[in-house]
């Protein structure tokens, strides 16, 4: 089983109680088995007897985790039980035991990898994701920088480039999505992919090269491919009240890659980034992490996105600012909140 | 005792529960019943470990308010069934194990910040918040519960009241009952009460401190009040490495006995100091005692508090490690609780917390630490003190095995034996059998033995009388089925 590959995170999470307060998901059910805990003790239970695997105990708990990360960017130690989980949908999967509209949304996801290439030949490309698709406000914010930084780029659309259906557990599905992306980038002549999704910046920095498949261009975050800009873009101060702003961190840059660039573009441009809810540290996740909870389970999104509206100082006038469009439309369709991305923040300073 | 599931009775209660809180918050799957059969118990981990069943609750229900608890526990009085009050399932007695079945009742929705009273200076909170979250609520308005122990990140506010928890700061700011201004408590019978609003008076004897500590077992504390304090200006720490553990404790009791008040002292023995201290900070050149302390508080009386603290500790041949040594442990303080610092399977291993006075707190560690040592050759025993009074101070004292037997019987006897001798001997020269973890289900038995008889006279009779049925958390504190 390829929970086997984690033993080390499943023995050290089973008995440890000490990120419990950054579950997202547990802190909202308040269910134990919702807690990186919980999840271990199961899956440590299925290591002893493999039939358990097939449990709708097992399987729906796995379903259900946020899979943040933020127990792992917690822990002294980083036990990636993020990995024991996505191992455990891989062996779910493996076993025929994924529950029909995990399955059902597998294969739309792997039917949407077809990827389509779009503009004048340019170095660099911009992946407009399913996420970023929906939400058309943020590829128009991105061409305005482009624009005013004198970036030419073509754009690259379809479906999954592998990360939902990696989540999902369907690795050879994965895999056969990112190496249709890598083939299109490929024949792009592409130097440099800028994704507006940090779901997609993580599938292409570390599932891509862990899937065997080599991307010949470099990889950025929009808010990176901003941060490198800025000195060149003429941008107005931000005044007055709009000036101070809730940053909201991405579970992809902050608990998968310790990107730092979001905060650096907003504060360079001369935001505010006032302390959203307590601190930064507590886990305000509403499923990024695991891409496509809405399609799932949209009550427990629901649950997410209130949990974070309560935690906002004035839910009916705060601006948070996110650098994941999965995010903003989560909170915004779940929770009401006034949500922007860093691109639309930039520019509009321009 | 609930009906098995499959007979219809079940189904019937099971829906006077869902009518007192709320479908989505009555819970039979099997993950949480699963995930609640398991504390931070040794027990229950061995048995777990071994691929042996631990018991389960039948149901667990998510009251949100004191009025739907009550209602829980009158439907559990009417059928006697055992209820069983969970926080944040982080205790190492087992107190919150459902050990027959039953209701188990999660407090994790009693979660509201309800006021901080900026002019009392207190916070007033459900109880089934995660004391880490409250902490973070406290400190965005500016201050501090001071309340901040190794498990604040996992155990909730009621675990605290419920075991007498305390924190690392405890030496200034005081264990949880000296922070607690006020309770309410919904009473195994269901009535819904509050002890009074203030911790000192001469109305009458002390509610609230009867309730302290009392583990579920008296009824369930859904709210509370605490104090808060400002956020100090300042607060620094210093370090030595004695010789001798003796010696380390005769100078931290002289900084006691000054009545200089630090916020934080913590004496390693040399076999911690060799190993665990070590370990943790990643240093090379450490071997005897190990003895930090800070102060806090404005920066010019800290500054002046550390400078007597200093000329007392220079009375000793020590080594000084600076501010840069003590500053290390305030930084690494949790980090000897996560995985792979803090003990783990295939070890046996336990935390025999116990506080004495001065006179006796050494009798009491080198005779835990003999029988320890004579009766147990393969285990190893390590100690540190880390709670220091006026009169004297607790010893976390733990003892080690690399591997316990693989047979579940023998090594839960095995592991029993060193609590009870251990403990006793403990008892035997000036100490009781816990300071802040609790009694639950490892220590119950020995309660008797602790109290004499104050046991049946007093605890047993007022038991009997808070719960006619014994329903609340049967099996724990020594209070039988």
């Amino acid at each position: 089983m390829h929970i086997q590959k984690f033993e080390d995170a499943m023995k050290a999470c089973r008995f440890c109680f000490m990120c419990r307060h950054l579950s997202a998901v547990g802190n909202v059910t308040f269910s134990e088995s919702d807690t990186p805990r919980g999840r271990a003790l199961l899956l440590d239970k299925v290591s002893m007897n493999p039939e358990f695997l097939r449990s709708e105990a097992v399987v729906s708990t796995m379903y259900q985790s946020d899979l943040s990360a933020c127990c792992r960017f917690h822990c002294v130690s980083h036990y990636d039980e993020n990995g024991l989980v996505l191992a455990a949908r891989r062996d779910i999967v493996e076993a025929g035991a994924a529950p029909e509209n995990v399955g059902k949304l597998a294969a739309e996801l792997g039917k949407s990898a077809a990827f389509k290439v779009s503009g004048k030949k340019a170095d660099t490309i911009y992946f407009i994701d399913r996420y970023t698709a929906r939400q058309p406000e943020i590829s128009g914010a991105f061409d305005k920088i482009a624009k005013a930084a004198k970036v030419p780029y073509m754009t690259i659309t379809g479906g999954c480039l592998g990360k939902a259906l990696k989540t999902l557990g369907f690795e050879n599905e994965a895999k056969k999505a990112a190496s249709a992306f890598a083939k299109a980038l490929a024949a792009s002549g592409a130097k440099v992919v800028v994704v507006s999704n940090p779901a997609a910046y993580d599938a292409l920095k570390n599932d891509c090269p862990a899937l065997g498949i080599k991307l010949k261009c470099k990889v950025m975050h929009t808010s990176e491919f901003i941060a490198g800009k800025l000195a060149g873009l003429k941008l107005r101060k931000p005044a007055g009240k709009a000036s101070a702003v809730y940053y909201l961190e991405s579970d992809f840059l902050r608990n998968y890659n310790e990107v730092a660039a979001p905060r650096e573009a907003l504060t360079r441009c001369g935001f505010k980034l006032l302390p959203f809810g307590t601190n930064n540290e507590e886990s305000y996740s509403a499923g990024e992490g695991a891409c496509v909870l809405p399609e799932l389970n949209p009550g427990l999104v629901k649950l997410l996105a209130e949990k974070v509206a309560s935690r906002c100082d004035d839910a009916k006038k705060d601006t948070l600012v996110t650098a994941s469009p999965y995010t903003k439309h989560v909170l915004t369709k779940y929770a009401g909140l006034k949500v922007k991305t860093i691109e639309e923040m930039v520019s509009s300073l321009l | 005792m609930l009906p098995s599931t499959s007979n219809y009775m079940f189904e019937m209660i099971r829906s006077e529960l869902t009518d007192a809180v709320g479908k989505e918050y009555v819970d039979v799957r099997e993950a949480d019943r699963f995930a609640h059969s398991v504390d931070y118990y040794w027990i229950p981990e061995m048995w777990h470990d071994r691929n042996m069943p631990n018991p389960q609750a039948d149901l667990i229900v998510h009251p949100g308010t004191a009025e739907e608890v009550s209602k829980v526990m009158k439907i559990a009085n009417t059928y006697k069934i055992p209820v069983v009050p969970w926080g944040g399932g982080s205790g190492s007695q087992g107190g919150a194990l459902p050990v027959l079945g039953g209701i188990l009742l999660d407090t994790k929705r009693l979660n509201r910040v309800w006021k901080i009273d900026t002019t009392a200076l207190t916070v007033t909170a459900g109880t089934g918040i995660i004391m880490r979250h409250l902490e973070w609520e406290v400190n965005k308005a500016g201050y501090s519960t001071m309340h901040l122990p190794a498990s604040i990140a996992c155990a909730t506010v009621g675990g605290f009241l419920a075991h007498r928890g305390t924190g690392v700061l405890s030496t200034k700011w005081g264990k949880i009952e000296d922070m607690v201004m006020s309770l309410e408590v919904v009473l195994p019978t269901g009535e819904i009460i509050n002890t009074l609003p203030i911790p000192r008076h001469a109305s009458g004897p002390d509610l609230t401190m009867m309730f302290l500590g009392s583990e579920g077992t008296l009824g369930v504390i859904t709210k509370v009040t605490l104090k808060i304090h400002p956020q100090p200006e300042a607060r620094k720490f210093r370090a030595y490495l004695f010789k001798t553990f003796d010696d380390a404790m005769d100078a931290g009791a002289s900084l006691m006995r000054s009545r200089l008040r630090p916020c934080a002292i913590r004496l390693y023995d040399e076999e911690e100091t060799r190993h665990h201290v070590k370990r943790v900070f990643g240093l090379d050149d450490i071997s005897g005692s190990y003895l930090v302390f800070g102060f806090d508080g404005y920066e010019k009386i800290v500054d002046l508090e550390m400078e007597e603290a200093m000329k007392i500790m220079r009375k000793y041949d020590v080594r000084d490690l600076g501010s840069k040594g003590g500053d290390m442990w305030w930084e690494n303080k949790y980090k000897f609780f996560y995985p792979p610092y803090m003990f783990h399977m295939p070890q046996a291993f336990g935390t025999l917390d116990t506080v004495a006075t001065f006179s006796d707190i050494k009798n009491v560690y080198h005779a835990m630490k003999k029988v320890v040592n004579e009766n147990f050759p393969e285990a190893r025993f390590i100690g540190h003190f880390s709670h220091w009074y006026e009169w004297g101070c607790m010893l976390y004292a733990r003892f080690i095995f690399e591997k316990a037997p693989a047979d579940p019987r023998e090594a839960a006897a095995l592991y029993n034996r060193v609590w009870d001798l251990a403990i006793r001997a403990a008892i035997a020269n000036g100490g009781v059998i816990n300071e802040h973890h609790g009694v639950g289900l490892k220590l119950g038995r020995l309660m008797k033995e602790l109290y004499g008889p104050a046991k049946e006279l007093v605890l047993d009779k007022l038991k009997k009388e808070l719960d006619p049925n014994n329903i609340m958390n049967p099996g724990k504190m020594g209070f039988g089925f």
